[in-house]
């Protein structure tokens, strides 16, 4: 009975997991830029659903509309004005600029909102659907699930029938061919990071009737979706989706047979297996480095 | 030429009296003003605010210098020396967290300045037998027994712990299982989680299949409201959720009504409790600050005034001690005095109070002298 | 002037600054909190700056200093120079085991999986019994030898010995086989590979060296402070602030951790403090009821961390080689 509660619930928490990890690997792939601002990127995400829903009486679900386009903007603007300048810098150097912009945004999420964490209470924010065998299913999980599967599967045909998306998943595949292919990869990274940006947006929005909102929301999530990158392939859309939903269940699967208190190590432990024994994940190509 | 002489002396003579309290008392406050208990910290800053102001109001001038720690032990003793060599102050107030209380406790023999821990609650901090520390709130095994004092009556058999892994969580469930164990309580789920979560529902599923009678809560705000928020969603039903003060107290906890009603939980104050000036202080507080206070806000009031008219009186840090160990008084935290009991010294013998929420508001329910409604059990939806 | 005699003189200085100042104990916990820094950052920098090998997780050597030593002092009675001794061995240990993982992987890879073993660390830590669990250790009373360890001189001296020893090993390195070697790796791991020498062992010497100092002071810090918990020494931001520390000084230089540590230390507890805020008041350039002036009343002291963002950004930005990058044309 524990097992299919357990399976069930860390699914439905792993698809907003995914859509975290598909963001961050899209800017891995495209860039090869490892983006430590994203949880902060989910952060301002879930307070933009907030502000959504109590100031314009917005479903932070329905606000989705309204987050998406300006997260997009958001993120490509970040990315022409600071990204761009360190694109061919050295690793490390990228990390800890991006950590420095996430600095910036957690803590002036601080001094703008204080640190009282906010609540998002929808009419259906501890509903529940109970199904056969005594399983309940939290409805704003399930909601969440759903349109993850739909972002997924529209950025899944963007990719692979719109010109854009084609050169956009040239460019993750190899960003030396694809310019010399003529694609203008400079616009590519601009476009990939708006997108990172959005989906992480949409994921922290979609997480927000669940969770709390608070300037430091983001930072759990972040390990979360370096592991998820990892683990499906950094650059590979559907292997992050399907990371995601693994770690989702893992997580779950530890907290109920090992112990709450381990769990995080189980996925850190899962993330330097992989490291070790197959770093280009699940679905990434071998040799990709 | 004497005339002048003699008003010029009877003039000296009735300025003494003002000369002597020109120079206000300086007194040390050392909060969590950042950090991650920052919005507990706002609770307090305000509270002595509060504090300062009424004493003004009685002619009693205290400068409170305030420093802020963010939480961490480091800085609160690098706050308490700033204060204690360089600003003069003759006493501190504060810290809040308790790792920040233990390490400026065990500071203050040595610059021989008192300091009065207004709200944290490890035990140890006043049982090292420090002579220059006191504390004002009632410790960590006072928030257990309280709350199963409360819930005697009814005979619960059984227990189950969620708690936060945090100092506070797990100090408090160590003694609250002292406690159960006095009362003949089962223990049939420990459940230790990790702050932050999104998912707490495995935990609770399996606190619900031990199915107790009593599960005893300790979280900070936001998780509160989520695993209460997850306990409804799986239907976790026990006889009595019982929460240890922080998250369980807060005002933003009470207006979930869909998931606290009948939540009762153990609490330093509440604003409905006969004690001198509580019910007035809950209402200035709201109007000043356009949100309830918590117990916190009430502990910080009381000891910076209890701080300053002593100290005010005492003008040296010597005597200020002094002051403190002898003195008696009753204001809206009732009444007080510093006592060496059972292992404590220089420890308030504070009541604890336990309150239930009732139709979105929480009511002071136990113990009966200070309670004004009655106990609700067991727990529904 | 050698550089040698450079360490010397700054040495002799901060040697007699507490003599001189008349012992505030406030300034010199400021000055220790400046030292330690400095001597955690050029420690990393040995790893970071010379070898080129980013460690995301250093706060876990701080830790095992830290941890060894009180559990052996409050558990076993070890004195606390034993205690360090045990610390030392074992933040040798995670730092091999570590060592052996991440090592193998290059870019991205190799600065998540030290962030990984780090939070591992971190996490045991928090889940022990012995190690105190979520309430961490506090010490009572601890002696050594008769020295009075309630002042805090002892404590400045040493870190002011851990800080010039990793100076003085550093610049050993730089001129002796073992620096060129992890100077070589750290500009082309292939070619110096293709050279014929052993990537693995010179990384994990010099992670070593690095980390046993880390230890030290993890040590030093845990008996000076006498409480510890895992967001007091094993937490991701210590590790991000050494980083950040020697970022900003100049990376891969020998005073540039110091330079950070001089720098952005002081910085952090003068805004913690508010003494900006307090000074531009006072001096008549913002006036308290205003607007402006409010907001720095209750915030500037908040903004510490935003202004070491906002350091970061703009040092990544316009002064990669941070501030004695200036200062050099080639490294």
């Amino acid at each position: 009975m524990f097992f299919l509660q357990s399976l069930l619930s860390g699914i439905l928490t792993g698809g907003v997991y995914a859509l975290a990890g598909i963001g961050m690997s899209l800017v891995f792939g495209v860039m090869n830029i490892s983006n430590f601002a994203h949880g902060d990127l989910m952060m301002l995400g879930m307070y933009m659903a907030y502000f959504a829903f109590t100031l314009l009486h917005i479903d932070p679900y329905l606000s989705l509309v309204l987050i998406i386009p300006t997260a997009f903007l958001f993120g490509f603007v970040l990315e022409k004005v600071f990204i761009h300048r360190i694109i061919s810098h050295p690793h490390q150097n990228q990390i800890l600029l991006t950590i420095g912009l996430g600095l910036i945004m957690s803590n002036s999420a601080l001094l703008g909102f204080t640190s009282d964490p906010k609540i998002l209470t929808t009419s259906y924010s501890s509903s529940a659907v109970h199904i056969a065998g005594g399983i309940s299913l939290s409805v704003p999980l399930l909601l969440s699930f759903v349109i993850t599967c739909g972002i997924t599967g529209v950025l899944f045909l963007f990719l692979s029938k719109t010109t854009t998306g084609l050169a956009l998943w040239a460019t993750s595949q190899n960003r030396e061919a694809a310019q010399l292919m003529g694609i203008n990869v400079a616009k590519m990274s601009a476009l990939a990071f708006g997108l990172g940006t959005a989906l992480a947006a949409t994921a922290g929005a979609l997480i927000a009737p669940t969770y709390y909102i608070h300037p430091m929301a983001g930072h759990t999530f972040l390990l979360k979706a370096f592991t998820i990158c990892v683990l499906g392939g950094l650059g590979s859309v559907v292997g992050a989706g399907v990371g995601g939903v693994i770690i989702g269940v893992v997580e779950s699967m530890s907290s109920t047979y090992l112990s709450s208190d381990w769990k995080d190590v189980v996925v850190f432990i899962i993330f330097l297996m992989v490291l070790l024994f197959r770093p280009q994940g699940l679905f990434g190509k071998k040799g990709e480095q | 030429m004497k005339k002048v002489f003699v008003s010029i002396a009877a003039a000296a003579l009735a300025a003494m009296p003002l000369l002597a309290n020109a120079a206000p008392v300086k007194i040390g406050f050392i909060n969590s003003i950042t950090g991650k208990e920052a919005q507990i910290g706002e609770n307090l800053t305000n509270g002595a605010a509060m504090a300062i102001e009424d004493l003004k109001a009685k002619g009693v001038q205290v400068e409170l210098i305030k420093e802020d720690d963010g939480g961490d032990p480091k800085n609160a003793l690098a706050a308490y020396e700033k204060l204690v060599t360089r600003d003069g102050v003759i006493g501190v107030v504060g810290p809040y967290t308790s790792g920040s209380a233990n390490v400026v406790a065990s500071r203050a023999d040595q610059y021989q300045v008192p300091l009065l821990v207004p709200a944290a609650a490890k035990e140890e901090i006043t049982m090292k037998g420090y002579k220059n520390v006191f504390r004002l709130n009632a410790p960590a095994n006072v928030y257990s027994s309280v709350l199963l004092k409360a819930v005697a009556a009814f005979k619960p058999k059984t227990i189950a712990y969620v708690y936060a892994a945090t100092d506070f969580g797990v100090s408090t469930v160590k003694t609250a299982q002292e406690n159960a164990l006095k009362m003949g309580l089962k223990e049939v789920a420990n459940e230790k989680y990790q702050q932050g979560q999104p998912d707490y529902r495995p935990s609770l599923a399996k606190v619900k299949a031990a199915n107790p009678d009593l599960v005893f809560l300790v979280s900070y705000d936001a998780d509160a409201i989520l695993l209460m928020r997850q306990a409804k969603e799986i239907g976790l039903t026990p006889k009595a959720f019982l929460g240890a003060g922080a998250g369980y107290t807060t005002a933003q906890f009470a207006q979930q009504t869909e998931i606290s009603n009948l939540v009762i939980s153990a609490t330093q104050w509440t604003d409905d409790v006969n004690w001198p000036g509580a019910a007035s202080f809950a209402v200035r507080y709201k109007a000043k600050y356009a949100k309830e206070p918590s117990y916190h806000a009430a502990c910080a009031y009381e000891a910076v005034r209890i701080m300053g008219e002593t100290g005010s009186k005492a003008l040296t840090a010597a005597k200020l001690r002094a002051g403190l160990k002898a003195g008696s008084w009753n204001g809206i935290m009732g009444p007080v005095k510093f006592a060496d009991y059972s292992g404590f010294t220089n420890q308030n013998n504070h009541p604890m109070l336990v309150e239930q929420v009732l139709s979105g508001k929480y009511e002071t329910v136990f113990p009966a002298q200070f309670g004004k409604k009655k106990l609700v059990y067991p727990f529904t939806r | 002037m050698k550089q040698v005699t450079i360490i010397a003189i700054i040495a002799g200085i901060a040697a007699v600054l507490p003599l001189v100042t008349g012992e505030s104990p406030y300034f010199i916990g400021v000055m220790i909190s400046v030292l330690m820094m400095a001597a955690l950052s050029s420690a990393w920098n040995i790893l970071g700056g010379y070898a080129g090998q980013y460690s995301f997780g250093h706060a876990a050597y701080f830790g095992a200093g830290a941890y060894t030593t009180l559990i052996m002092i409050s558990t076993f009675n070890f004195n606390p120079l034993g205690g360090m001794v045990a610390g030392i061995i074992v933040a040798c240990i995670i730092a091999l085991v570590t060592g052996s993982i991440v090592f193998r992987l290059r870019g991205h890879y190799f600065g998540l999986a030290s962030i990984a073993v780090a939070e591992i660390v971190r996490l045991s830590a928090l889940n022990f019994e012995f190690t105190g669990g979520a309430q961490g250790i506090l010490l009572s009373d601890v002696s050594l030898w008769g020295v009075d360890l309630n002042s805090k001189l002892p404590f400045y001296y040493g870190m002011l010995l851990v800080l010039v020893v990793s100076l003085g090993i550093t610049l050993y390195m730089r001129s002796s086989k073992t620096g060129f070697y992890l100077q070589a790796i750290r500009e082309d791991q292939d070619a110096a590979a293709s050279l014929g020498i052993n990537l693995s062992f010179y990384k994990n010497k010099a992670l070593l060296i690095s980390a046993a100092l880390t230890s030290v002071l993890g040590s030093l810090y845990a008996v000076y402070i006498r409480f510890i918990d895992t967001s007091a020494v094993l937490d991701l931001r210590l590790s991000i602030e050494i980083i950040l520390t020697a970022i900003i000084g100049g990376v891969g230089t020998l005073w540039g951790p110091a330079v950070g540590a001089v720098l952005l230390v002081p910085l952090a507890e003068v805004l913690r403090s508010n003494v900006i805020g307090e000074a531009l008041v006072k001096h008549g350039i913002v006036s308290e009821k205003s607007g402006l002036g409010i907001f720095f009343k209750d915030n500037l002291a908040h903004a510490h961390v935003l202004v070491y963002g906002i350091i970061t950004v703009l040092c990544i930005l316009y002064l990669p080689k941070g501030i004695l990058g200036l200062f050099r044309r080639t490294k």
